[in-house]
């Protein structure tokens, strides 16, 4: 039964080239932008290279100090000694990872200017963070409290500064016109992975600021590790809890300070704020945005089916006088319009692969590498699935209630 | 004519709901990236009032600096000497972290008259800055540093905010004050507008302060103005020199290269959003193609009668054209409503101009389209054999 349909889709598609043509280019561009969109925010949201902790990590970035009654706002990254004296008493804690927001150096090399990255961070880092060392080993507590002006430098750093030197480990590298000692190459980070992609990591104590005050507000962003899973929303109410108990500080009478899981994390950045996870409303915005990008060619493939169909009234029409019910010729549209549709989307994964690959070529956001997985296949294949039915559908149901007699006469 | 047109569309209506719900959506999406593109148009006309090619900035720590105001004067003084030592150095100004392209805001609230100005951009500037910039001055006059025992603070601001200020009046001289009413601020002089935040960004109302001895303990930021001769090796020349003077990390950046660092994050997506709207009017264009083309030869019948009773074959086609172009018509005033609320409810607080004209071009493009669709399967329709088509039937 199935071997005849797919027969009459072929030779349906052949007889009409130009309506061929405009289906397979409607279904396979669409298709094309939702996978490499698919395959964008796959590498956003999954867990990626060196962060592979994220189902027992929470991510502290911001903390906001406000005065409800005037409606000042003041919002900025921690201090550590926010999260050495308050984050790192928790109970549920296993670890935490503590690094600064990423400031720019300078450092010239054979009169060429160098834009260096480099990011504080503690000697736990590199426990809670997976970074794979290309040679050398990350610094440890014992550099970190001798102030070693050492530093883990990534595989791009290494080659802008040292040429092609097969090793560099004990080499100086000199950024602000400070000689810090290689110590470590780590395989480069790509940008999309926000707080840890930087081109150099330096222990914290050697960060030029005032080790010794008291604000809650400063610099840093720290990862924190729960024992495991099922800890983790206990490690949240903690840090919730602990977050009530901390001084506000005069001028202001309330303060937020949050823990969010990765996900979460990305929400509230992109539409929430301090009080506001905006989970629901950020996943429903995308959807709505979806939505709309897909009425458009939907409404054309409607179209076209509909015009098709209309076309092989006589067959409908010879069909139903021999006694087929409506339910079997509804099946055998959708189904065709199935096999078109996956047609279209065969070669819209050759567009996406052919995208994704100028995209990782022109290296359009810097050490990202795309790549079409499991996972973005499998959405794709949902996509195509779901763009078939929607298309197909409403033809097929115009065309089961054509009239046999007026069928047959045109 | 055009009853009997209406008549015709009027008994295809079934058939013609989709066609109609196509072309809405693309007038809606077409809407979408004329507003887009003819807002950046409009920013990107205006002038850019200054100068940005031979700008250098130079971002330092200043925790290490010293405490007392004194001597972090003298320290400052003698920073500028030692700069401006350099013969590749032109011009040198202290300035707080809101440089142009800098991507930081500060942004305070004046009174003017009862009237207040919430959102007005906050420059703290030194005295050179207007030689650095080379922005032009439209009255009055720039810092000098007598400012700096002046009865009253003395404030210059740009013409936007003149202009809402005190009209066709000349400001200078006049005094303002600032946001609770509390201090008098002399305006000393107006500048012309700059666009400080990239060319696609419209510069909004600013006013510019003497960096007095308060603030410059949290000055981080020199601009220098270089001459040609500034190359990568007198570059770390002044790193050394800004690094061992200020003893924390200093970053140089240059200033045309943050510029289009700035507009890249305007043109990146624009570029991709106009990539998509592209191929989705390419694709429904496609479509209406083949709907109306499919439309026509169905009618065969309908069009060999008329030739047979002698209507011409440009008539045929015209009726063809005609009918497509009410129905995108019909589409059009349901899309029209939509639109023009955006003009009406002022939304995004966008100039209304911008609106109003890509309202204008969105229909010209979906006439263009239309027309362009149904011309070929018109032709094609007028080209029928009477005989042939009737013969058909």
């Amino acid at each position: 039964m199935l071997k005849n349909y797919f027969k009459i889709a072929i030779a349906v598609l052949k007889r009409r080239k130009f309506f061929t043509f405009i289906s397979l280019f409607g279904i396979s561009f669409t298709l094309t932008i939702l996978m490499v969109a698919t395959a964008l925010t796959d590498k956003m949201i999954s867990p990626d290279y060196p962060d592979f902790k994220r189902d027992r990590s929470l991510y502290v970035e911001r903390m906001e100090f406000k005065n409800s009654k005037e409606g000042w706002m003041n919002s900025s990254n921690v201090s550590r000694y926010f999260l050495q004296h308050y984050v790192a008493k928790l109970n549920h804690l296993q670890m935490v990872a503590i690094t600064s927001t990423s400031k720019a150096s300078n450092a010239y090399v054979n009169n060429k200017k160098l834009v260096i990255n480099y990011q504080y961070t503690n000697a736990d880092y590199w426990n809670v963070l997976e970074y794979k060392f290309l040679e050398g080993k990350p610094f440890a507590q014992k550099q970190i409290d001798n102030a070693e002006m050492v530093a883990v430098i990534t595989r791009e750093t290494k080659e802008a500064y040292f040429g092609d030197a097969p090793s560099v480990v004990g080499k100086y590298i000199s950024a602000d016109n400070i000689n810090y000692r290689v110590i470590g190459v780590v395989e480069n980070v790509s940008e999309t992975v926000r707080n840890f992609s930087g081109d150099m990591y330096l222990p914290y104590s050697i960060a030029k600021e005032d080790g010794n005050s008291t604000n809650l507000m400063g610099g840093y962003n720290a990862v924190l590790l729960a024992k495991s899973e099922d800890d983790l929303p206990k490690l949240r109410n903690e840090f919730a809890q602990m977050v009530k108990r901390l001084p506000i500080p005069t001028d202001f009478d309330k303060l937020y300070c949050n823990a969010d899981p990765f996900f979460t994390s990305i929400t509230r950045r992109l539409g929430g704020d301090a009080t506001n996870e905006a989970v629901g409303k950020v996943i429903s915005m995308a959807a709505g945005f979806l939505l709309l990008f897909l009425l458009l060619p939907t409404i054309n493939l409607v179209n076209i089916n509909i015009t098709r169909i209309m076309e092989r009234s006589s067959e409908i029409g010879v069909r139903k006088a021999f006694g087929a019910s409506s339910k079997t010729l509804v099946y055998q549209f959708i189904v065709e319009n199935m096999i078109l549709t996956f047609l279209g989307g065969f070669i819209g994964i050759v567009l996406s692969l052919l995208v994704i690959f100028l995209i990782n070529e022109t290296n359009f956001v810097s050490n990202m590498r795309l790549s079409i997985n499991l996972t973005v296949l499998c959405y794709s294949l949902l996509a195509c699935v779901f763009f078939g039915l929607l298309s197909g559908v409403y033809p097929a149901w115009r065309m089961s209630k054509l009239n046999v007699v007026k069928a047959l006469k045109a | 004519m055009f009853k009997h047109l209406f008549k015709l569309i009027w008994n295809k209506r079934k058939q013609n709901f989709l066609f109609l719900s196509e072309i809405l959506i693309s007038f809606l999406v077409i809407f979408a990236v004329f507003s887009y593109l003819t807002y950046y148009y409009q920013n990107y006309r205006k002038p850019l009032g200054f100068e940005y090619e031979k700008v250098w900035s130079i971002t330092y720590g200043n925790r290490q600096l010293p405490k007392d105001l004194d001597s972090l004067n003298t320290f400052y003084d003698n920073l500028t000497k030692s700069l401006k030592a350099m013969p590749q150095i032109e011009q040198v100004t202290y300035s707080g972290s809101n440089y142009p392209y800098s991507d930081s805001f500060m942004s305070t609230g004046l009174t003017h008259k009862g009237k207040k100005f919430n959102n007005v951009s906050d420059f703290r500037v030194s005295d050179d800055y207007q030689k650095v910039w080379n922005i032009s001055l439209l009255e009055g006059r720039w810092f000098t540093p007598e400012d700096a025992v002046s009865k009253d603070r003395g404030v210059i601001i740009n013409e936007t905010l003149k202009t809402e200020m005190f009209g066709t009046q000349n400001a200078a001289g006049k005094f303002i004050s600032d946001y609770n009413g509390a201090n008098k601020l002399k305006v000393l002089g107006v500048i012309a507008d700059v666009k400080m935040n990239g060319d696609f960004v419209p510069g909004n109302n600013a006013m510019f302060s003497r960096l007095d001895t308060g603030y410059l303990r949290w000055t981080n930021t020199a601009l220098l103005k270089v001459r040609e001769t500034a190359d990568a090796t007198f570059e770390s020349k002044l790193y050394k020199l800004m690094a061992t003077a200020t003893n924390s990390s200093v970053e140089i950046q240059h200033v045309d290269e943050m510029r289009d660092a700035r507009n890249k994050q305007t043109i990146i997506p624009m570029t991709i959003f106009i990539i998509i709207a592209s191929f989705l009017i390419i694709n429904v264009a496609l479509g209406l193609f083949g709907v109306l083309w499919y439309n026509i030869n169905k009618r065969k019948g309908e069009i060999g009668l008329r030739r047979a009773i002698g209507a011409s074959g440009n008539a045929v086609s015209y009726q063809l054209v005609m009918e497509s172009i009410i129905l995108a018509t019909m589409s059009l005033i349901v899309g029209c409503f939509f639109a023009i609320q955006f003009p009406l409810l002022n939304i995004y607080n966008v100039p209304a101009s911008v609106y109003v004209i890509s309202i204008l071009i969105s229909i010209v493009f979906i006439y263009a389209l239309v027309f362009a669709c149904s011309l070929y399967p018109g032709k094609q329709a007028a080209g029928i054999h009477p005989a042939i088509a009737l013969h058909e039937e």
